[in-house]
């Protein structure tokens, strides 16, 4: 049997609720210093240089981005971007993803607040003085090096300062817990019982991983995998400090172009169009991973 | 009878479970025989649920041994035991359709594509789910949630299926339905069904055998009309249906039978194994005893009615008695004249119904 439920009438005709004017601040928040600031750097990227005194001149042109589609130079940045982003999520991920599941899934829930201060301290710490660190660490005759010439007989240098593991290294380190807490928030509200389930129909623990741990932590991966590759694909710091000459990415073109060159307008398309790839990548992946469909049951509960 | 007579598909010999201190399973010695639909029944915390996760090997015993078709289970995981459970809150995979759910474990067996596309029909037949193949669980409703657990463990033909409170997230009337249901399946599988409940109608409804647990151990075990009309424990009788219980002295006793004191009066009793000087309980189901006049030779005590309770078919009367004990009568709810609160009222006992248990 039908039964009609009528919906309550609006009470009042008061426009906003308590609730959504409380919004109203952060709103304001990213308007003033996200949306207003990407409009800017939009409306610039738009505009000439004067080749003489090198001042913009708001005229209106597509100049910028025809040098960034001529020169074979970005292309190639850009595609090593994408190459080292790519390379140094998929590593941190396989590191990542075992943490954040022993800390969801075995470590006792009393204990979960501490594990995840120390994961977090290290994360709260300034990314420079973690970055400098690595130098430290990594130069010829530095810690690792020296540890290396304790264990082994003779001497050992590795020269992986200034170099692409160097950078990955770098990343990978300073990056992690952008995986680790998503991932460690779905495994946490993972249902053990659907393990259960999987075991008692026939599957041995690692066909249980790969039919429905991995599917339903998912939405996890995909999260942290995303924070972590738009972290990384607009960096400058670690190529600067612990990359070599090859390993120079977009984020440091982009810099570079306010900073030293200060041809603003050119800097301005360049993130015009690092912004746009990574939204594009982020619309393709999250219709992928189907992750409107089955999260509220698999997460939400 | 020689064992050869029955065949068992589970037998839990001594099995012991600890959670730390806590004895949750002890000593519990349980032969399911095949075919059969025995429940485990009893309050929470009693072990019922702890001894079917043993069973499925979701729990290990601490000691003890659990033999499925012959085979000790030892610590045998459960993707090797030929049972399947269905869980409480169904555990339905929710990135699976109902269609991939129940065609889970028989991937995993390795079964060809088109074997499963037919074997996935038929169940989705048995449980008159056809029609609802591509939906996911979330799309469907509690009791259709329940039925696609019961085809996804179905479809694997377990030796042995493991039902865990199946039906306490559903509302009464659905679950009245599936009791009918699910009994109509397990007739027609005619697979060993292990059901767990705290519900005693539930368990009499569908059960063969109903174990009663208590404190980790079976109180008493056999068909629910013996546990009901035969109790052997004051827990048992009072955890099925209701009884009044009352505390009785054996004054004599002989090989045929005993005199008890019971309430102010003495009646004999048909009970062998009694000691004069005994303490023991009388159990009297409130349909067990019939109202008279007052002052009727027929009746055992006599008594004021404080209290009617209608309850649809039966109305319950509270009667105090003289010794101060109150006892529920129940009479059929036409009944004219019906006795008015206050009135002083007969009891009499119907002939061979009552019981006697020890505590």
């Amino acid at each position: 049997m039908a039964v009609q439920v009528h919906p309550e009438p609006a009470r009042t005709s008061r426009l906003l609720s308590p609730s959504q004017i409380l919004v109203f601040p952060a709103i304001l928040l990213l308007v003033s210093f996200l949306v207003l600031p990407l409009l800017l750097i939009a409306v610039y990227s738009f505009y000439s240089t004067d080749p003489v005194t090198g001042l913009m001149r708001p005229e209106g042109t597509l100049e910028q981005y025809q040098r960034i589609i001529s020169s074979p130079i970005y292309r190639r940045v850009f595609f090593r971007s994408l190459e080292i982003a790519a390379t140094s999520t998929s590593i941190a991920l396989l590191l990542a993803y075992p943490v954040g599941y022993t800390l969801g899934r075995f470590v006792p829930r009393r204990y979960q607040p501490a594990a995840l201060l120390l994961i977090l301290v290290p994360f709260w710490t300034s990314y420079i003085v973690r970055t400098y660190g690595w130098i430290g660490f990594l130069q010829n005759g530095g810690f690792l090096d020296s540890v290396l010439s304790l264990l082994l007989p003779g001497r050992v240098q590795l020269d992986l300062l200034y170099t692409r593991a160097a950078v990955l290294i770098g990343f990978i380190h300073v990056y992690m817990p952008l995986i680790i807490l998503p991932i460690f928030a779905v495994t946490r509200s993972l249902d053990t019982r659907l393990l259960e389930a999987s075991a008692d129909l026939g599957a041995p623990p690692w066909r249980t991983f790969w039919r429905v741990t991995l599917p339903l932590t998912l939405p996890g991966i995909v999260a942290g995998g995303s924070l972590f590759f738009i972290a990384v694909f607009g960096s400058f710091v670690t190529p600067q400090l612990l990359g070599g000459t090859g390993d120079l990415m977009i984020g440091n073109l982009i810099a570079d172009q306010f900073g030293e060159a200060f041809n603003w307008p050119f800097g301005a398309a360049l993130a015009i169009v690092i912004t746009l790839v990574v939204l594009l990548g982020l619309v393709v992946l999250f219709r992928f991973a189907r992750l409107e469909g089955f999260n509220e049951t698999a997460v939400g509960q | 009878m020689t064992r050869s007579d029955v065949q068992y598909d589970v037998e839990l010999h001594r099995v012991v479970k600890r959670f730390g201190t806590l004895i949750a399973v002890d000593h519990l010695n349980l032969a399911v025989a095949r075919g059969q639909f025995l429940t485990l029944l009893g309050p929470s915390g009693c072990g019922k649920t702890t001894t079917l996760r043993m069973i499925g090997g979701f729990e290990y015993p601490d000691a003890g041994e659990i033999v499925i078709r012959g085979q000790p289970m030892g610590r045998t995981p459960p993707y090797r035991r030929p049972t399947s459970m269905v869980f409480q809150n169904y555990a339905l995979f929710p990135h699976l359709t109902v269609k991939e759910n129940i065609a889970y474990g028989l991937r995993e067996r390795g079964v060809d594509r088109q074997t499963i596309e037919r074997r996935v029909r038929e169940m989705l037949d048995l449980v008159s789910l056809s029609g609802l193949g591509d939906r996911y669980p979330r799309q469907l409703s509690g009791g259709q949630q329940q039925r696609v657990a019961l085809a996804r463990s179905l479809v694997i033909e377990p030796a042995v299926l493991l039902l865990d409170e199946p039906l306490g997230a559903l509302d009464l009337k659905l679950r009245q339905q599936m009791q009918l249901e699910l009994k109509r399946i397990q007739l027609r599988v005619g697979i060993t069904f292990i059901y767990v409940t705290h519900d005693q109608e539930e368990a009499m409804t569908m059960s063969d055998v109903i174990a009663v647990m208590n404190h980790g151990r079976i109180e008493q075990l056999g068909p629910p009309e013996e546990l009901f009309e035969r109790p052997k424990t004051r827990f048992v009788a009072e955890f099925l249906g209701a009884a009044n219980v009352l505390p009785a002295t054996v004054c004599a006793a002989d090989s045929r039978g005993a005199c008890l004191e019971i309430a102010g009066r003495s009646i004999t009793v048909h009970e062998s194994g009694l000691q004069a000087g005994d303490t023991v309980f009388l159990v009297l189901r409130p349909h067990w005893l019939r109202l008279t006049a007052p002052d009727s030779h027929e009746s055992v005590w006599r008594g004021t009615v404080i209290d009617r309770v209608y309850r649809g078919p039966v109305m319950t009367m509270r009667v105090a008695l003289e010794s101060e004990t109150v006892l529920n009568v129940d009479i059929p709810s036409g009944t004219v004249p019906s006795p008015q609160l206050g009135d002083t009222v007969g009891i009499a006992l119907l002939p061979d119904h009552l019981c006697v248990v020890r505590e």
